[in-house]
């Protein structure tokens, strides 16, 4: 008898939930509408923030909602949270809900960060007594425990979200659901506050994030939804939806470079009345092809493990460019971010480049244990700052055996093992 | 919408911004919360100069006997006043000022108006302390004392009920904060508090009748001034005012306010 493991259980089920607003314009509107609900019938001045999404969370799980600004994460978030009311479905919440959708919220500036804290985390829903329990953590935490009898309005902006955040994720929630803050702080409140989420996590607090860091949703959270426009676009494991919508945001960013570049070869076209059909390179330089070489320097269409192997960048520079950075990225085909590196991370300085050429990243034994691989290569300015040229993913390798036993995952750490005898 | 219950299971939070609202109020000044009894005592001082030694008011004489004090007599309407517009008054201010609060954070939206109320209580509260203490001085004082608190309930009660419909209009049209100052205005002169319903006759006399405040006023006057008890009319008038204006204050405001708050 097959052993069919249990659904988990929902901590949150969103059914069918569509959420419209009304425009707020400078003129008021007639009492009349405002007692009758006309208004919610007119569709003319209504914005549909939410377009008949359904998803369920998980008990225990970190959750994600990505997309871009306006797609209705935000509001979704205040749906959850009983903030909003839905204008059709529903939304089920299994669990105490904590909300940090502002840092802070409710902070008076004249009171004390004692006074604050107090304040803030009975907005929260905690009782005195366990404020009182972690009080002392709250501030420790915070790291603002000098400045905790000033007012509020004394403290920098960095102490005064760092008190917020504090208060925030020392309320015992079953849920919490956070909206974009924890891009708040310095690195160092930044690991701590992954930290703290870890730990709550691990003590089977739910976690629903929006965010836009795509690093946060591959490597921290179970599961994903991506929103645009109020609609929604896919569910999924956090790697699977950052690849989705990465792989959209590229796109976009790409055609949006080809319009331009169409525009622009118009512009050529028509002083020049060449005709010529070839779309006008905008950038100074560009990837032309990525191939793979074996060791005897023959282009090869997969790699071999434990065998000499280059990979080869093909470039077209219409200007001359100064210390180019070439670099790459390695994902495994479940959208794993291996490695990645570039010619700055290794210190090597190409010096100036143009016309065509290619650039070659070569290794003695390939690492890679066989399966298929995918790669990003990228060209940017010297500073890493300007992306000339991004192939996110674009290009396929496939890794054989090589004739020997393959360790497991996906990396060869070619370590050598010994046995010594003795203390 | 927020049931009663569900305001009371958010009492510490009521309790905590009626703390910070009042510790933020009297923050850098010297004497702190001493200023909310300065106020009304030199208010009561300012009527006993203008009321008593210039203007030379006659008011009826007290319930022990003694020789009528004007400034008494009307402060004892003054407390009540200050309660009713006080209530309707921080009702407005405080949902207004709540709107960042209710977009980042569930919690009833009645809390911060509750909170408010409490303050404003509190404050009526001082003032009717300073008003028995000079009762207490001119030696006019009897257990009739007690039918304050009855008094102020079913006032808070007729008070919150207008504030929380007015409230709520008040966020998608704030005229109405600014008219609220002008009708508690023209209220406060339909009221007889700085003078006697007695000078007012014919449909004038009806019209004050049909005030509830006109019954409040009345009420406190009967049980501090006069000693004695609240007619049955009063009493009648009083709760039927603050039952049907909490009750249905209640309901129009839980069924606008989450459109509402989406616009705060």
């Amino acid at each position: 008898m097959a052993l069919i493991k249990p659904e988990p259980e929902s901590a949150i089920v969103v059914d069918h939930v569509s959420k419209s607003f009304r425009l707020q314009t400078d003129r008021a509107h007639s009492v009349k509408e405002l007692i009758t609900r006309r208004d919610r019938k007119s569709g003319a001045d209504h914005f549909q923030a939410l377009n008949d999404v359904s998803l369920e969370i998980p008990k225990g799980s970190m959750y994600a909602l990505v997309g871009h600004n306006g797609s209705g994460k935000s509001t979704l978030l205040r749906c959850i949270a009983g903030i909003y009311q839905t204008t059709s479905g529903s939304v089920r919440v299994d669990g105490r809900i904590s909300t940090l959708l502002e840092l802070g919220a409710g902070f008076h500036p004249d009171l004390t960060g004692r006074e604050n804290v107090y304040m803030n985390a009975t907005i929260l829903g905690m009782s005195k007594k366990q404020i009182d329990a972690v009080y002392d953590d709250i501030v420790a935490f915070a790291g603002v425990e000098q400045f905790i009898d000033s007012p509020v309005k004394v403290y920098s902006s960095g102490m005064y979200v760092r008190l917020g955040f504090s208060v925030a994720v020392h309320v015992d929630p079953e849920i919490l659901i956070i909206d974009e803050v924890i891009a708040v702080g310095d690195a160092e409140f930044q690991r701590r506050c992954f930290d703290h989420l870890y730990a709550l996590r691990k003590k089977g607090v739910t976690v629903v994030v929006v965010t836009h860091g795509l690093n946060t949703v591959e490597s921290m959270c179970d599961g994903a939804a991506w929103l645009d426009h109020g609609v929604l676009q896919l569910t999924g494991t956090g790697p699977e939806v950052a690849a989705a919508y990465m792989d959209k945001v590229n796109a976009a960013e790409r055609a949006e470079r080809e319009a331009a570049d169409e525009a622009l070869a118009e512009e050529l076209g028509e002083t020049t009345a060449s005709g010529s059909s070839k779309p006008v390179q905008v950038e100074d330089v560009q990837i032309t092809a990525v191939e793979f070489l074996d060791g005897d320097g023959e282009v090869s269409p997969f790699g071999v493990h434990r065998d000499p192997f280059t990979l080869r960048v093909h470039y077209d520079a219409i200007r001359p460019v100064p210390s180019p950075v070439f670099g790459i990225a390695l994902f495994s085909s479940t959208q794993v971010h291996i490695t990645g590196t570039n010619t700055k991370i290794d210190g090597v300085d190409l010096g100036t480049i143009s016309g065509t050429g290619h650039v070659d990243f070569a290794v003695d034994a390939l690492p890679l244990t066989p399966g298929d691989y995918e790669i990003t290569v990228a060209i940017s300015d010297e500073y890493v700052q300007h992306n000339f040229d991004r192939r996110e993913r674009e290009y396929h390798l496939k890794v054989r055996h090589g004739g020997r036993l393959a360790p497991e995952g996906f990396m060869d750490l070619r370590g050598s093992w010994s046995v010594g005898s003795g203390g | 919408m927020s049931t009663p219950a569900q305001v009371y299971a958010y009492r510490t939070l009521i309790v905590n911004l009626a703390q910070r609202d009042l510790k933020a109020r009297y923050k850098r000044s010297i004497l702190g919360w001493l200023w909310s009894l300065i106020n009304p005592a030199s208010t009561l001082g300012i009527y006993t100069v203008v009321f008593g030694v210039i203007l030379k008011g006659v008011a009826p004489t007290m319930g022990s006997g003694r020789t009528g004090i004007f400034a008494l007599y009307l402060f004892c309407a003054l407390v009540v006043w200050n309660l009713f517009s006080g209530t309707i008054n921080i009702a407005i201010s405080s949902f207004q000022s709540a709107g960042g609060l209710l977009t980042r954070t569930y919690f009833p939206p009645e809390a911060p108006m509750v909170a408010g109320l409490v303050n404003v209580l509190l404050q009526a509260v001082i003032e009717a302390c300073i008003l028995m203490f000079f009762m207490l001085v001119v030696g006019n004082v009897s257990w009739t004392v007690v039918i304050i608190l009855p008094i102020f309930v079913l006032l808070a009660c007729f008070a919150f009920g207008i504030g929380l419909v007015l409230a709520v209009f008040n966020i998608r049209y704030r005229d109405v904060a600014y008219l609220v100052g002008i009708l508690l205005q023209v209220w406060f002169y339909a009221t007889p508090i700085v003078y006697e319903i007695t000078l007012i006759g014919g449909a004038g006399h009806t019209f004050l009748q049909c005030n509830p405040m006109t019954h409040f006023v009345y009420a406190m006057r009967q049980s501090i001034y006069m000693l004695g008890t609240p007619t049955l009319i009063n009493w009648v008038v009083m709760a039927i005012s603050a039952a049907v204006s909490l009750v249905g204050g209640w309901m129009i405001f839980s069924r606008l306010a989450p459109r509402v708050i989406e616009e705060l």
